[in-house]
């Protein structure tokens, strides 16, 4: 009986103006995301590889003159766009994207390159926009009237005077509407597909199939809950109009002002960290360490670019500046800390919203977004270790040096601390941003998809007790 | 006749439920978000002020003139709390120097870039969509409602004429929709007043009552767009199901495709190019100078120079007359140099920037067809946080620096005055370079009188932001105009039955 009531609500739901006007505006949609992606990609593609390229040629150089030079050279890190930023853009484009780097320190992520910060910050038209705000209100759309429709027309005593229990025609009318809803989003997202695949910067591999198709079916949950909310508010009320303006405004609220207030709770809940602050705190650090530079050992405190000169100490100066450096990595990482737990507190906020919880899984799943940006800084980090270790390795096969890998260039270069002896440039480590598999970012997102699913539960069990209790006449 | 309709429609708005639940969330959302905005406001406004007094501190320690190098700030709009438009995302301050022209960053300084995941939120947000799906729920079914009632051709079996009608409707649902816009805009105006910090001037009135009737004009546009689906639809639920996706198109897919469609029209120049050409003068720049440091060549040797000054810039302290004679050859030469340069350099990147403006007013023309963006741009421009009063602020901080530089000119006689690099005299260093004097303590170091050093003003002028919000209230009105007329004519064509 479930699949009949479902059948008959299909073949309605498909008849209706309400379908095809949001079957249009789907796919021109997805079209749209389509071909901006693939302008946006190959675009963005180019100018990664010619920095990248660029700055690795630098290296290249570098390492043919001196293993301390490869040390010293400070790199520019780009992040690379990622095909699957076509379904969760995550705000990339105004989040950092380069991060400068040598084997000892790094400076904080910026900013760089040819976006128009005159542009008001907003999301691409990417899948999760579309089928976040879009389809949400699709969903709605099609279930305001689902109950109340059917009552005010009289069909519904008509078909529970039969012997139909009632939760079959909820899970039908569900059921029906899920699958309506899944038309506009499987030939919206094939639609979106077909565009970018013959695109020749673009090559999708088994693991990103894998994250789209993980990312459709985390769409039909998020579109469940909007589905169980219209059955809930229409089994509530009497009137479809009512339903339909108690819906919007729920809408309103959920889809378009709580993801929006995440800003102003983010600097309410805690100050920004401001970069004087950052200055401040360096020079407190580097201060404090140089008065009690002696500590390091002899004459830590003084460099005479003669190596021969009997007041260098240069075991004694290495540890003094690998102290400094250390010091300052510190406090820049908690500056970096501070900043992203900022925003991570005001996007934990609006998470009272399905929306939120439906873009940080995705974005997760994605591997795109605020968390990867933080990952890469994480990463770049890790990275300067490992290439500290090969300096090191590299440095002991060289008898003139001191053996002493330390961050200060002039003391280096002068008194021979690291290798001045070329090395191959195959050989050296070279940043290569780690991508998560699906196991590991459905393992990240589970607290989300559970959020979403419990949404969902909550709105089906409303939605249940409203509908035994629902007077049909 | 029209009086009678419009008091009959009106009566039945008023008892709506869609009324009810509209207003309320109208007046909930805006007691709820205003204050949390203005709190926001507050805590920029705190900044703003201890940024100044710290300005300001550093004028006083000022001892040579070369280290009067202010930083301009930008205060923080006190309207942006219904309009936030640009405000946190543009560069708020400027640093005066005679070597460069202000170059106002793209970001607020020390701005904490992951907040740009989130979007703007702002009493406007609020007004335009909970006030335009209101005025959209109540035109719905304005004639599409009457005519599957029946009640339409009842009317009009009397000597009512359609345009009655119409013009009845279209009066009772805009003295409807006054009511919330009215509650939301007291609410904000009473949370601003009750605040500590908020002082609103005349001036700031004068743009909350215009906010006030754009936001009416902007509703009146949305209901008559309404009223027009209403007439073209026989059946109410289709009158709303077109509105609602029209609505959909202008509040998210016009915005988001014409600064695409901008993008691709109007693409950027690499900021690279920009960049090397740059770099390219500072280098020219730098060689020029090591050629008058090589023509003016002194003994710099008995100089010392501490970062003691204001500003944390430093100045020489100790020197002999060979030094004294040195510098006194080396900031007339140099000075007007690097004023070049700076000049120079300010048109390359204005030249950039040029593009950035050329892009982005690309993008609001194209997306002017949707009443939802004029309405915002209005907003925003009342508000003095769009686009042209961070250009305005951006001029003004070049402006000061001109002014800047023209009082040290005159003060210093074209930097020749020896005022210009240190505080002492000529004679001071004959006696240091003989010896006869220690050199006194830097507490004792006579400071600069800058009673008369020109006050930077940065006030945006209502009647110029009235100009310029007055193209996008205009396209309002036309969309007004254009929406009724619409209706007018396939209301007069329709069939009523």
């Amino acid at each position: 009986m479930t699949r009949r009531v479902m059948f008959k609500e299909i073949l309605e739901n498909l008849l209706s103006l309400r379908f095809v006007l949001s079957l249009v505006l789907v796919i021109c949609l997805f079209a749209a995301s389509g071909f901006v992606f693939v302008g946006k990609f190959a675009e963005q593609s180019a100018d990664y590889w010619a920095e990248t390229n660029r700055n690795l040629s630098a290296l290249r150089e570098e390492c043919s003159n001196a293993l301390y030079r490869a040390a010293f050279y400070r790199q520019t890190i780009w992040r690379e766009p990622k095909l699957l930023s076509l379904c969760a853009e995550g705000f990339e484009k105004s989040l950092p994207n380069c991060i400068r780097s040598d084997a000892f320190a790094s400076d904080l992520p910026q900013v760089k390159g040819r976006g128009n910060f005159a542009f008001p910050h907003f999301s691409d038209i990417d899948w999760v926009f579309i089928i976040s705000t879009v389809l949400s209100f699709v969903a709605l759309a099609l279930t305001y009237d689902s109950m109340s429709g059917e009552r005010e027309a009289g069909t519904l005593r008509l078909m529970l005077a039969n012997t139909i229990p009632r939760y079959k025609v909820l899970l039908g009318k569900y059921f029906g509407a899920m699958f309506t809803l899944a038309i506009p989003l499987i030939v919206g997202l094939l639609v979106c597909l077909i565009i970018v695949i013959p695109s020749k910067d673009v090559t999708i591999d088994a693991a990103a199939w894998l994250k789209i198709l993980a990312v459709a079916i985390l769409s039909l949950l998020y579109l469940s809950i909007f589905v169980f909310l219209g059955m809930f508010i229409s089994s509530r009320s009497a009137h479809s109009s009512n339903c339909m303006v108690l819906l919007l405004m729920v809408w309103v609220v959920l889809v378009i002002l709580l993801p929006g207030g995440g800003r102003i709770f983010a600097e309410i809940s805690s100050q920004s960290p401001t970069q004087v602050e950052l200055e401040r705190r360096l020079d407190e650090v580097g201060k404090e360490i140089w008065d009690n530079c002696e500590k390091f050992g002899k004459n830590a405190g003084y460099m005479s670019s003669d190596p021969n000169s009997p007041r260098n100490n240069p075991p004694a100066r290495a540890r003094l500046k690998t102290a400094l450096t250390n010091a300052a990595n510190q406090v820049r990482d908690d500056h970096h800390n501070r900043l992203l737990a900022q925003a991570l507190t005001g996007r934990n906020l609006t998470c009272i919203s399905p929306v939120a919880i439906y873009a940080r899984a995705s974005e997760l799943i994605a591997g795109t977004g605020i968390n990867r940006c933080a990952d890469i800084y994480q990463q770049v980090r890790e990275y300067q270790t490992a290439l500290r270790e090969y300096v090191r390795t590299k440095d002991l096969e060289d008898p003139a040096s001191l053996h002493l890998v330390n961050p200060e260039l002039s003391a280096t270069r002068y008194w021979r601390a690291i290798s001045h002896n070329p090395v191959d440039f195959d050989t050296v480590p070279k940043f290569q941003e780690r991508n998560l598999g699906l196991g590991q970012s459905l393992q990240l997102a589970i607290w989300d998809i559970g959020l979403l699913a419990l949404f969902n539960i909550v709105f089906f069990t409303a939605s249940f007790v409203s509908f035994l209790r629902y007077d049909v006449r | 006749m029209i009086w009678k309709i419009a008091k009959k429609e009106f009566l039945l708005n008023l008892m709506t439920f869609k009324f009810a639940v509209g207003t309320i969330l109208c007046m909930v959302l805006m007691a709820v978000f205003v204050p949390i905005l203005m709190n926001d406001y507050e805590q920029r406004l705190q900044k703003y002020n201890k940024l100044v007094a710290d300005n300001e501190a550093e004028l006083r320690k000022v001892r040579v003139y070369k280290n009067i190098t202010p930083t301009l700030h930008r205060p923080p709009a006190m309207l942006s709390v219904f309009s936030a438009g640009l405000e946190k995302q543009l560069g708020d301050s400027a640093r005066i120097e005679i070597g460069t022209i202000p170059k106002v960053d793209a970001a607020p300084t020390g701005d904490n870039h992951y907040l740009s995941i989130f979007p703007v939120l702002d009493a406007s947000l609020i007004l335009k969509i909970v006030l335009s799906l209101l005025a959209i729920l109540i035109a719905y079914d304005g004639i599409s409602g009457e005519k599957e009632r029946g009640t339409l051709r009842l009317i009009l079996a009397n000597r009512t004429a359609r345009h009655q009608v119409l013009l009845g409707k279209l009066l009772a649902a805009v003295v409807t929709l006054i009511v919330p816009t009215t509650i939301a805009f007291v609410v904000g105006v009473l949370v601003l007043e009750f605040s500590p910090m908020a002082d609103l001037t005349w001036s700031d009135w004068a743009r909350i009552g215009l906010m006030y009737l754009a936001s009416l004009i902007f509703i009146s546009a949305m209901y008559n767009m309404g009223l027009l689906f209403s007439c073209l639809a026989n059946r109410p639920a289709i009158s709303l199901i077109l509105g609602l996706f029209f609505w959909v198109v202008c509040a998210v897919v016009i915005p988001n495709a014409s600064v695409y469609t901008a993008t691709r029209i109007r693409p950027l120049e690499p900021k690279v190019e920009v960049d090397s050409q740059i770099t390219l003068l500072r280098s020219e720049l730098r060689r020029q100078w090591i050629d008058i440091m090589v023509a003016t060549a002194g003994n710099r040797s008995t100089s010392q120079s501490d970062a003691q000054g204001a500003f944390g810039n430093g100045y020489i302290r100790k020197f002999n007359t060979d030094c004294f004679e040195w510098q006194q050859g080396l900031h007339p030469a140099m000075e007007p140099l690097r004023i070049k340069y700076a000049d120079r350099i300010w048109e390359v990147e204005s030249g950039y920037l040029k593009t950035i403006w050329k892009q982005r007013h690309l993008a609001d023309n194209l997306s002017r067809i949707s009443p939802i963006f004029s309405y915002e741009n209005a907003t925003s421009v009342l508000a003095g946080t769009d686009l042209a009063s961070f250009q305005y602020f951006v001029s003004r901080a070049k402006a000061y620096r001109d002014q800047i530089v023209e009082y040290i000119r005159s003060r210093t006689d074209n930097f020749r005055s020896s005022s210009y690099w240190t505080p002492f005299s000529k004679e001071y260093a004959s006696d240091y370079g003989d010896g006869k004097r220690e050199a006194p303590d830097i507490a004792d170091h006579p400071r600069l009188n800058l009673e008369d050093l020109p006050p930077c003003t940065y006030r945006l002028d209502l009647a110029e932001s009235v100009r310029r919000a007055i193209p996008d209230l205009a396209l309002l009105v036309f969309a007004n105009v254009l929406f009724f007329a619409l209706s007018f004519v396939a209301f007069m064509k329709g069939d009523v039955r």
